[in-house]
């Protein structure tokens, strides 16, 4: 437990100077990972807490980020809610929308709420073009953030610093819903609702609260999307953003509080720098999710627990050989699937194919700095052995992994001994 | 008359080729209870190994190889990866899915680049095969209806009259019982995922050739499956047939309906406060065609869950 | 791959070290949709950018460096255009160049003058090389903002003159467009053209963009109001579609469209798409020796003859380069309020004829041509037996449509 709480210490300390000594470019990326974690974390409510698994949460989020935005445009900064509390509007855009939306759709459970929630952020995707009024057509809304306490906002590091509050604080918020009885309430209706039915609880009233309040944390962080982007369009409400924040949820791990956040903070990044290093990340992600979800199943911060828990027996020393070869087979395997996948893409570009002539040899692609040629063995032998070097590291890494655990430290016959009532352990 | 005679014989064609594509999900969901995503990226896989293999044997023999061919490919997307997630639950299966259908879509954009192909119907099949109030009919939709229609009367013989069938109907309802019994349960949500894969194989490669193909395919289709299955009911063929007939129907009839809710309200006199309006009130039927399965999937989930031939609870 | 992050390491290299060194090299930073649905387009675009900035830095750059072109994919949406943006700008460009999506050249220009707004004397240009969107050089118009294509009025006012001229354009005419601000866009141009056009508009649909796959409806409405032409500005599936669904249905109708020139859209209409037209802002035959001598490099370069929105990049790169060379450098910089006021006066000439920049909404006059599919083409295309014929040419004026009342520049000043 202390661990953790000076590993959160430090990591808010880390984000506090994150500006200092990034470049602006990186200062950016940084508010989107946050808004994407906090978008997250307010999603788990739901699904990890709450065990509703929601597949249009990205509606509230939109609905969070048009609110503030028209409330940017009306209130223009002055009044009662100057630019650093517009988020509260995105909250109770949010919320009024969870409590509707969550009314009819916790009648049902199962995946039939999962598809409820599904069609209402679909439907809501098609009619929001059609809304000029509301939500701008397809060019959207636009809107300027004003100044407001001594700040002009103009720069990205107010904003960053806006947004990191915001996020720190919802956080917050949302880990002490866990400790209060509501949030243990919200436990118990993931383990058995029929049960605390019989307790004699409403169900239905504890879920459509457990949906709101999850949307109104969702319409903050849409919220500060608005403040960050001064924009928004009705593409928000698109499937591919509610997938994004389950799958994020998902790959950080449901079980853990801050699972999702890590994820979320994850993933926001590798889209950012993968998508400008390679066209075919998408498939890289696709590839990312799936060996997660079959390897991974509690996530990365499962696997962090994981970890953790064993150095707690063993000690740091003692993990040292698994890590280092299960670090080494994750590069190795990476790198010959990433080979593999770069050649392929080049070779079957529109580009190289239109320089193919007849009987004559395929020209050269260049990769990582070297030109390689598609006719020869070596081209498709690097990441065959990359491939099977990491294949063999990974059972090594596997075997390390197993002994470990199975190494349990000798338990004392002294502890076998049945003990006698009022006997000390 | 002529609107309504074109629009019904449109919808019904569009809504056969509909259910050839959910047929398979609604198995696959019935008895797995796995909702799967990937569903409508098997259908592209078919166009695409249609439109490859046509070059070298033949538009016929083309459909019939890919259909096997997607097939085999469900087999393996159950047997290596979903049975490894089964146990972790639902959502696990889900997501796998959906990182799948990523991986499909970006597999084909690698290997046949982001274009729509070539892959168009051949001249055998381009014909007319008759004529409604002086437009042509293709012969080729009513082909497409026809093996959807085939396939619908085998699996339906196959489920009801064969042991085969009773005991796939025994794993939809009760697998654990099923197994206990000493039937191999594995080995039927193997094979149905399979057909379940074929069949939307089949109705890529037909349906590729007469719309395009291209690889947004997937994500065109995918969420009006979803729909199909979820309106006709979670595991029932029968609603499956209904319930894509009905949004076909739906689909086909809304384009040519140039009402709004203004207009109706000017029957009663307030045409022009809800012109004034503007927004949701002068949107007219037509140009949300496509949005219009949605609502209704929204008003199934609410009134009877199940769908219209589910079973209840 | 390894020329991109070279580039990126390189930027935020310069970005570290920004005080040491004296003499700036031009940064252009083209954030477009390099992947997810629509990156087929961003990707051309991608292609010809590359090849203009390649053939501007081999005829000496910018003050004596290399104009060095970053590249950021927008992912398709606005956030993602927004927040590569941001990364552009903080790596340095001072010109940012896009194309493939209306709603992204939105968000880019709302940006740019917003960015502008805070930072002056740090000004940005936005190079808008593919954005349709009326409202981009109406209601959103700035002073950094230039754009290098065509528009709905331009598209439909060329069409229906060109056909009318061809004697195929009829008197009944139906508008079928998507329902988003260009199908809007183009159906408001179709209603105004009829006069012109001399003909009447029997009938008019908006449909759902890229959600409908059974066009046969649409069609049946089309044969009941007795529409001979058929004007849309449909793109994509929904084009393809639609030609499709009106073979089938044995319907001759006439198409006169604006992008029947995507790749890909012949290969897969067959014979479907013979004896359609198109309004383009280019095409090799129509623009004698000059086009073919900028078609053969530019297929030397890249491998495929410059199809689509590839001329249009090109030719405004070319524009903004000859601009450039008479521009000196200030401090090390280009000033770009400089840069911007002789722009909006500059004029150019491209192998179709002459294009100027209208200094009033930073529309480029640019001339346009008309084409029909036929297999009579001299350059055939996607590999099929066909091609576009040009039928019509229209000079930059006679192409040119009137400023929008919506327009306020202001200047700065």
């Amino acid at each position: 437990m202390k661990l953790t709480k000076i590993l959160l210490a430090m990591l808010l300390l880390a984000l506090l100077v994150l500006p200092a000594i990034l470049p602006p470019a990186m200062v950016n990326a940084a508010i989107q990972m946050l808004i994407a974690a906090l978008f997250a974390c307010a999603f788990n409510l739901l699904c990890g807490q709450g065990g509703m698994l929601s597949f249009g949460h990205a509606a509230y989020f939109g609905v969070g980020s048009f609110a503030t935005l028209h409330a940017m445009s009306a209130l223009n900064g002055q009044g009662l809610l100057p630019t650093p509390l517009l988020p509260l509007i995105g909250a109770m855009g949010g919320f009024i929308c969870g409590l509707c939306a969550g009314w009819f759709a916790t009648k049902r459970a199962g995946v039939y709420f999962s598809m409820i929630t599904l069609a209402l952020a679909e439907l809501l995707h098609s009619l929001a073009p059609h809304l000029n009024t509301l939500f701008g057509g397809e060019a959207g809304i636009s809107s300027m953030r004003a100044p407001a306490w001594g700040l002009d906002f103009g720069d990205a590091t107010q904003v960053y610093y806006l947004t990191l509050g915001w996020v720190v604080l919802s956080i917050a918020l949302l880990y002490a819903f866990t400790l209060t009885p509501m949030g243990r309430l919200t436990f118990a209706l993931r383990e058995n609702g029929h049960r605390l039915q019989f307790l004699g609880y409403n169900v239905h009233r504890l879920r459509v609260l457990v949906f709101a309040l999850s949307a109104m944390f969702a319409g903050i962080a849409g919220g500060l999307q608005a403040l960050n982007l001064e924009s928004a369009n009705y593409v928000l409400f698109d499937m591919r953003f509610s997938a994004e924040v389950v799958l994020n949820t998902y790959i950080g791990g449901v079980n853990v509080f801050l699972g999702p956040v890590l994820g979320a903070a994850l993933m926001t990044f590798f889209g950012n720098a993968a998508s400008d290093l390679t066209q075919s990340w998408l498939l890289y992600q696709g590839l990312l999710f799936v060996l997660v979800m079959m390897f991974m199943p509690s996530g990365l911060a499962g696997l962090v627990l994981c970890w953790s828990a064993q150095i707690r027996r063993r000690g740091w020393l003692a993990m040292v050989p698994a890590a280092f070869s299960a670090l080494l087979s994750a590069g190795l395997l990476s790198l010959a699937v990433v080979f593999l996948i770069e050649t392929l893409q080049r070779v079957f570009s529109q580009d190289y194919q239109a320089l193919l002539m007849a009987d004559q040899a395929w020209p050269a692609i260049s990769l990582f700095g070297r030109e390689w040629l598609p006719g020869a063995l070596l081209t498709w032998a690097t990441p065959l052995l990359l491939g099977v070097a990491g294949l063999l590291v990974l059972k090594l890494a596997r075997r390390q992994w197993l002994r470990l655990l199975d190494d349990e430290p000798q338990v004392s016959a002294a502890a076998l001994r049945p003990r006698l009532e009022g006997e000390q352990p | 008359m002529e609107f309504l005679t074109v629009s019904l014989l449109n919808g019904v064609i569009y809504g056969l080729l509909l259910f050839m594509v959910s047929a398979g999900l609604t198995l696959i969901f019935g008895m797995m209870g796995v909702l799967n995503f990937a569903h409508a990226s098997f259908y592209m896989v078919g166009a695409y190994l249609a439109y490859t293999l046509q070059k070298f044997v033949g538009f016929t023999t083309a459909v019939l190889l890919s259909t096997v061919l997607v097939g085999l490919l469900g087999v393996i997307v159950e047997r290596f990866f979903l049975r490894r997630v089964h146990k972790h639950g639902h959502a696990h299966e889900l997501l796998l899915t959906f990182g799948l259908t990523f991986i499909i879509a970006e597999l084909i954009k690698l290997f046949y680049g982001n274009f729509s192909v070539e892959y168009r119907v051949p001249e055998f099949l381009n014909f007319a095969a008759f004529q409604v109030f002086s437009t042509d009919y293709p012969f080729y939709r009513l082909l497409m209806g026809g093996v959807s229609l085939l396939v619908f009367g085998l699996i339906y013989l196959l489920l009801t009259r064969t042991r085969v069938g009773i005991v796939v109907r025994a794993a939809i309802h009760r697998p654990q019982m099923a197994e206990a019994l000493g039937h191999n349960v594995p080995l039927v949500f193997m094979a149905v995922f399979g057909i379940g894969a074929a069949l939307a194989g089949l109705a890529g490669a037909l349906a590729g050739a007469f719309y395009t193909t291209n690889p947004n395919m997937a994500l065109e289709l995918g969420v009006i499956v979803f729909v199909v299955v979820v309106v006709g009911g979670l595991g029932s063929m029968a609603g499956a047939m209904i319930a894509s007939l009905l949004i076909g129907l739906i689909s086909s009839f809304a384009v040519g309906v140039d009402l709004s809710l203004a207009s109706l309200l000017g029957l009663v006199g307030a045409g022009d406060w809800a012109q004034q309006m503007g927004g949701l009130m002068t949107l007219k039927v037509s140009s949300v065609a496509a949005t219009i399965p949605f609502a209704l999937m929204l008003l199934i989930l609410l009134i009877r869950p199940s769908g219209l031939m589910g079973e209840k609870g | 791959m390894h020329t991109k992050t070279t580039l990126r390491l390189l930027t935020l290299g310069t970005t570290l070290f920004a005080g040491i060194a004296c003499a700036d090299p031009l940064k252009v930073a083209l954030v477009e949709t390099l992947s997810g649905p629509s990156a087929a387009t961003g990707q051309m675009f991608r292609a010809a950018t590359r090849f203009q900035i390649e053939r501007l830095n081999a005829e000496g750059g910018w003050n004596g460096e290399p104009i060095q072109l970053l590249e950021f994919d927008s992912q398709g949406t606005p956030a993602g255009a927004s927040e590569k943006l941001k990364a552009a700008i903080g790596s340095g460009a001072q010109m940012i160049v896009q194309g493939a999506s209306s709603v992204a050249a939105g968000q880019i220009t709302e940006d740019v003058r917003k960015y502008n707004l805070r930072n002056k004397g740090k000004e940005v240009v936005f190079l808008n090389v593919g954005g349709e969107a009326l409202e981009l050089t109406g209601s959103k118009c700035h002073f950094y903002h230039f754009r290098f294509n065509g528009n709905a009025p331009i598209r439909v006012k060329t069409l229906v003159a060109a056909m009318k001229e061809a004697g195929t354009l009829g008197s009944n005419v139906y508008s079928m467009n998507q329902n988003y601000s260009w199908g809007l866009d183009m159906e408001k141009s179709i209603t105004e053209n009829a006069t012109a056009g001399g003909y009447q508009l029997v009938g008019k649909s908006l449909h759902d963009t890229q959600k409908v796959q059974d066009f046969s409806p649409y069609i049946a409405r089309i044969q009941a109001s007795g529409a001979q032409t058929v004007l849309t500005g449909n793109w994509g599936n929904d084009l393809l579609l639609l030609m499709k669904a009106s073979r089938a249905a044995g319907l001759k109708l006439r198409f006169g469209t604006a992008f029947l020139d995507q790749p890909g859209n012949l290969a897969n209409a067959g014979d479907v798409a013979l004896g359609h037209y198109v309004s383009h802002p280019f095409n090799i035959e129509a623009a004698g020796e000059q086009g073919e001598k900028f078609a053969s490099e530019y297929q030397a370069k890249t491998g495929h003859l410059p199809a689509y929105i590839e001329p249009q990049t090109v030719f405004a790169l070319q524009l903004v380069g000859n601009v450039l060379k008479k521009l000196p450098a200030e401090d090390g910089r280009l000033n770009t309020r400089s840069f911007a006021l002789a722009l909006e006066k500059a004029s150019d000439r491209n192998p179709l004829g002459d294009v100027r920049m209208r200094a009033e909404d930073h529309q480029l006059l640019m001339p346009f041509v008309v084409s029909v599919v036929s297999k009579e083409a001299r350059y055939k295309v996607d590999g099929t037996d066909m091609g576009f014929v040009p039928i019509k040419s229209f000079s930059a004026d006679e192409a040119a449509a009137p400023v929008q009342d919506a327009c306020r520049m202001q200047r700065p000043e």
